[in-house]
């Protein structure tokens, strides 16, 4: 086999990686600065894909529909996501995980059943804009070029949230709060209006991810229930929390992916699986994470 | 056990025994289902009331019984009777494997990694086609002639059941049970005093996926066929929502979720397509409004019911 | 005492929810003709499942308006969410039979909930017609007098499917191949029958890789790349529903089709109308039932007709399908002259039945209607606002079903077991 095979695939383990971070991070960050994990991340990403197809639709004859659609989208997620927080996930902070679980869970039942009763249950289709309709090539390797898109949203969404994290006050306060809620807390600093903030934010992220995903294929009912389980597995591997963590740990997802299609085809998913065991088990904080936390 | 608990037992036996003289077929099948699942909820408390850890990863348990039973019969034409037992001891097996590792963890770690080996079984039972028949199932289970009725296997699953919830009982109630109670409660103190609290953890877990393993042995012969589904994470979700809606704190509590899960979705089922919703928002109140759920509502108003089991079980992921 | 009051309050309730179902159903006239219908309004069925409920409704109108089966059972429909799952599906099945007390059960979407309530229709003595899955497990092993298949089955599609390629390969000089097909029942029984009679066929033509995307993936790129980098000389696919959407329109941005020739995949009447500006012409694609290639027969033509009337949109082959499968069940009670469901069973046997394809024949052996198979090649109509098959060749029943002996063989095999 020769080597521009191998990155073509490379390629296509990436593009599927980068579609991975796009969803994980804000499952992350959610999760490491509230220590919620949120069950209905994917279907609120799904709500996103939706939205999305909807405005795209109302706009269709233009040629930016696309291009307006999924930021339009991503912002009315993100507005979901805060009815959701102020309604219910802040209404059990204080209480255990088991509660916290279930309700979220709850969530991608009830929202599941809305975007039916909203949406119907016919397949949405969104017209590629055609500016990304022809493959490009890279080094002789043809590779969709959606998804070079795709890829460079990626890059964009860890660079933005880095700069956050690590250049900002908010953002500051932020990973205190990951630390230490007491700490922050008693600095004054208000430790509802972080979480809220954080959740919305979280949010925003995974709806534009399903923006973005709405245009790759059809837009269909139940597709949250596949990527959910990945997106807990990719951020388990990176470890809770850890935003470098994610990006690495989706990248190798995809990767592991991609290359067990190449020469495993039938142990793909399991694979996936297997890794994200053995990192439980072997470093359950996971590769970027700190144990204090475990 | 007090006499006044003897009476109420007594009593819910002996409605489930007349129950089905006055109902129709389809609300036979419906007690039939609300019996099986209740084994499989209350085996899932084992971990989750008396252990004090979520296992979102249960349903594999119960596929493995009930994949044992099924493979058994339409294979080897191996008697129900031999069968039960049989899924009991294979999942059990698996559970000892997969447990050595879960047991390690707490927390969100521990619902994550039994979430993680419950889909690696489902991947197993899904992708091997020659063993298991891959998602097209495995048909043709038909249970022995003296039990193929909706009336006579839903006696027969009711003494099996009852079997199980009473060896169950007497488990929770014995010197061990309430050891795991401790190792809830404080395992650094239960391990000062001197406790192996991994190898009761381990024994516990072990037991627990057994029964959930006698359960998914009823299922098959029930349900004439078996398919992968039966051990994703959406059937972990299952007992997890009974335990909830019933109470944890109450040994009972998982059936009483049963009862109410399984005779509200066949109600609801019966006249819209939007049960997902109805359950969505039954369980987002629960949780809001009724921490606790049933049987934390008869414990707090009354006094003179049975068995206060301590505090609801501690999650020991969080930092706060 | 309050709790016990409580208890007997909640007690007395339970019993009151249990048995008002129970004698509400006790007064209901014997009169109407129940009919229940399992099919996947949620899951990755629902995309072909809603034109196959819409078209049943329509029939039901149709037969009602003349005042039911025989002119005097009016049908009653019962429709369920299987939710594409076998265990859904089977409590489906359960509650349409014991609690609606329906005499038919239509559907299912999945083959593999079609195998799952085949035993129970069997057991309750209750017809079944499932009229979109078409695995050929249906009928072969594990046979139930009860289940009559409408559809081409999985062996029926692949022998077509082969008879196309062959003759293509033959043509081009093709020798290799991989097969990429969805990891489920249908995508497994479509992809071993065709590398088999492909064999038989073709033994000079050599499989190379076979591709198992899991059911529901939504990112198809590390596929596309890696059939590519084996370089086959064509592709087979069995992929459905919105898989196949997903599959299609990814692969097309790669240039796939362009690259590498995709015969006889699944390309249904719902592709062509979803994917009509996308899709690539001069694809050969495979179809079961589609709506133009008949519109000859008056059936048919009135059929399209009512539907794009009733519902503004042209019907998919899953509607034709569902549509047959209601006309089928009224030919077979009125051949009965009886809604008794031994009766009717026993009057399909062998019948022949006027469809909207054609005038058709269930086989003795396994109650396989004996329909075609269609390929033909993707191009644009000036008469539909999407593309049609051009070159139409209909691959009879007859010709493309598996030969009675082996059937006998297989069912020999299994009760050795």
């Amino acid at each position: 086999m020769d080597l521009s095979l191998l990155f073509a695939q490379a390629l296509s383990g990436l593009s599927r990686g980068m579609m991975l971070f796009l969803i994980a991070s804000g499952l992350s960050l959610i999760f490491g600065v509230m220590n919620i994990l949120n069950f209905a991340h994917a279907t609120l990403w799904l709500v996103g894909a939706y939205a999305c197809y909807t405005l795209w639709f109302l706009m269709q004859e233009h040629g930016f529909a696309v291009w307006v659609a999924i930021p339009l989208a991503a912002l009315g997620v993100a507005l979901v996501g805060w009815v959701i927080e102020v309604m219910l996930i802040r209404r059990v902070y204080a209480r255990e995980l088991p509660e916290q679980l279930l309700l979220t869970y709850a969530l991608v039942l009830i929202l599941g059943d809305l975007i039916k009763i909203t949406w119907g249950v016919e397949d949405k289709l969104i017209a590629r804009p055609a500016a990304l309709a022809e493959p490009v090539f890279i080094a002789g390797v043809p590779i969709d070029s959606y998804f070079v898109f795709v890829i460079a949203v990626g890059f964009a969404v860890y660079f933005a949230l880095w700069w956050f994290l690590n250049k900002t006050r908010y953002g500051h306060i932020v990973r205190a709060a990951v630390f230490s809620r007491e700490m922050v807390s008693a600095l004054g600093i208000p430790i509802p209006v972080i979480y809220t903030g954080v959740f919305v934010m979280g949010i925003f992220i995974a709806g534009l991810a399903g923006a973005i995903q709405g245009p790759v294929g059809s837009v269909t009912l139940g597709m949250d229930m596949a990527v959910v389980i990945q997106a807990f597995c990719v951020v388990i591997i990176g470890g809770f929390g850890s935003l470098p963590g994610t990006l690495v740990s989706s990248i190798i997802v995809g990767e592991v992916y991609a290359f067990a299609i190449l020469f495993w085809p039938d142990g793909a998913l399991a694979l996936i699986f297997i890794l994200t065991a053995i990192v439980l088990i072997v470093r359950p904080w996971g590769l970027f994470g700190t144990p204090m936390r475990a | 056990m007090s006499a006044k608990k003897l009476a109420w037992a007594g009593a819910v036996f002996a409605a489930l025994l007349a129950m089905p003289l006055v109902l129709g077929e389809f609300w036979v099948l419906v007690l039939t289902e609300i019996l099986i699942l209740g084994l499989f909820a209350v085996s899932f408390n084992m971990i989750f009331g008396y252990m004090g850890q979520l296992s979102f990863g249960h349903a594999a348990f119960y596929g493995v019984g009930a994949y044992t039973t099924g493979l058994m019969m339409v294979k080897a034409g191996v008697p129900l009777g031999l069968c039960l037992p049989a899924s009991m001891i294979m999942a059990g097996l698996v559970a000892l494997v997969l447990g050595y590792f879960c047991i390690r963890l707490t927390g969100i770690y521990f619902a994550i990694l039994t979430m993680a080996f419950g889909q690696l079984i489902f991947y197993i039972i899904f992708q091997w086609y020659g063993f298991t028949g891959g998602d097209n199932g495995l048909q043709g289970i038909r249970p022995p002639a003296l039990l193929d009725g909706p009336w006579s296997y839903y006696y027969f699953t009711l003494l099996v059941v009852t079997a199980g919830v009473i060896v169950m009982w007497i488990i929770s109630e014995s010197p061990f049970g309430y050891t795991m109670r401790a190792i809830r409660d404080n395992p650094q103190r239960t391990r000062f005093v001197g406790v192996n609290t991994k190898k009761y953890m381990l024994i516990n877990f072990v037991v627990a996926a057994m029964f959930a393993g006698l359960a998914g042995g009823l299922w098959g012969p029930f349900n004439r066929s078996l398919a992968p589904d039966l051990c994703n994470w959406h059937q972990s979700g299952v007992p997890v929502f009974m335990t909830i809606i019933g109470g944890p704190t109450g040994f009972l509590g998982p059936l009483i979720g049963s009862v109410i899960y399984t005779f509200l979705m066949a109600f609801v089922t019966g006249f819209t397509e939007y049960w997902p919703l109805t359950i969505g928002i039954v369980i987002t109140l629960v949780v809001l409004f009724l921490p606790g759920g049933v049987w934390g509502l008869v414990e707090r108003y009354g006094a003179a019911l049975p068995a206060r089991e301590g505090p609801p079980p501690e999650g020991e992921g969080g930092a706060s | 005492m309050k709790t016990k009051s409580l208890l007997c309050i909640a007690a007395a309730l339970a019993v009151a929810l249990l048995l008002v179902p129970v004698t509400a159903q006790q007064s209901r006239a014997a009169e109407p003709y129940n009919l229940g219908v399992a099919l996947a309004i949620t899951g990755t069925g629902a995309l072909y499942c809603k034109d196959g409920v819409d078209a049943i409704k329509l029939a039901v109108d149709e037969i009602n308006a003349k005042g039911g089966f025989l002119g005097k059972h009016p049908i009653k429909l019962f429709i369920r969410d299987t939710h594409t799952k076998p265990d859904a599906a089977v409590r489906a099945t359960r509650d349409l039979i014991t609690r609606d007390k329906v005499r038919t059960v239509l559907g299912t979407y999945s083959s593999a909930t079609a195998v799952a309530i085949k035993p129970v229709c069997q057991e309750y003595k209750v017809l079944h017609i499932p009229a979109i899955s078409n695995s050929e497990g249906i009928t072969l092993t594990n046979f139930s007098p009860y289940t009559y298949q409408v559809v081409p089955n999985s062996y029926m599609q692949a022998k077509a499917v082969v008879l196309g390629v062959a003759a293509l390969a033959k043509k081009k000089g093709w020798k290799k191949f991989v097969t990429i097909a969805s990891d489920y029942e249908w995508g497994r029984s479509t992809q071993q029958n065709t590398v088999a009679l492909l064999k038989q066929q073709a033994p000079e033509i050599k499989l190379v890789k076979e591709f198992w995307p899991p059911l529901g993936e939504t990112q198809f790129t590390s596929y596309i790349t890696a059939i590519m980098a084996q370089k086959p000389d064509f592709v087979i696919g069995s992929i459905a529903s919105k898989d196949n959407v997903a599959w299609m329109k990814q692969a097309k941005a790669y240039g796939f089709f362009k690259k590498v020739p995709y015969p006889g995949s699944l390309i249904s009447v719902i592709e062509l109308i979803l994917q009509a500006k996308t899709l690539d012409r001069g694809l050969v694609g495979l179809c079961r039932a589609p709506f133009f290639a008949h519109l000859d027969i008056p059936m048919m033509a009135n059929f399209v007709t009512a539907f794009k009337k009733k519902y503004n949109r042209y019907p998919s082959d899953w509607a034709v399908m569902e549509y047959d499968a209601v006309y089928v069940l009224k030919q077979g009670i009125e051949k009965a002259k009886s809604i008794d469901t031994e009766k009717v069973k026993a009057a399909l046997k062998g019948a022949t039945v006027a469809t909207t394809r054609g005038q058709l024949y269930f086989r003795k052996i396994d109650n396989q209607l004996s329909c075609s198979s269609y390929l033909g090649v993707v191009a644009d109509d000036p008469k539909y606002p999407f593309p049609i098959y051009h070159d139409v060749v209909e691959v009879k029943g007859p010709d493309s079903w598996r030969p009675e002996k082996e059937i006998i063989a297989a069912r020999a095999a299994e009760k050795k077991k």
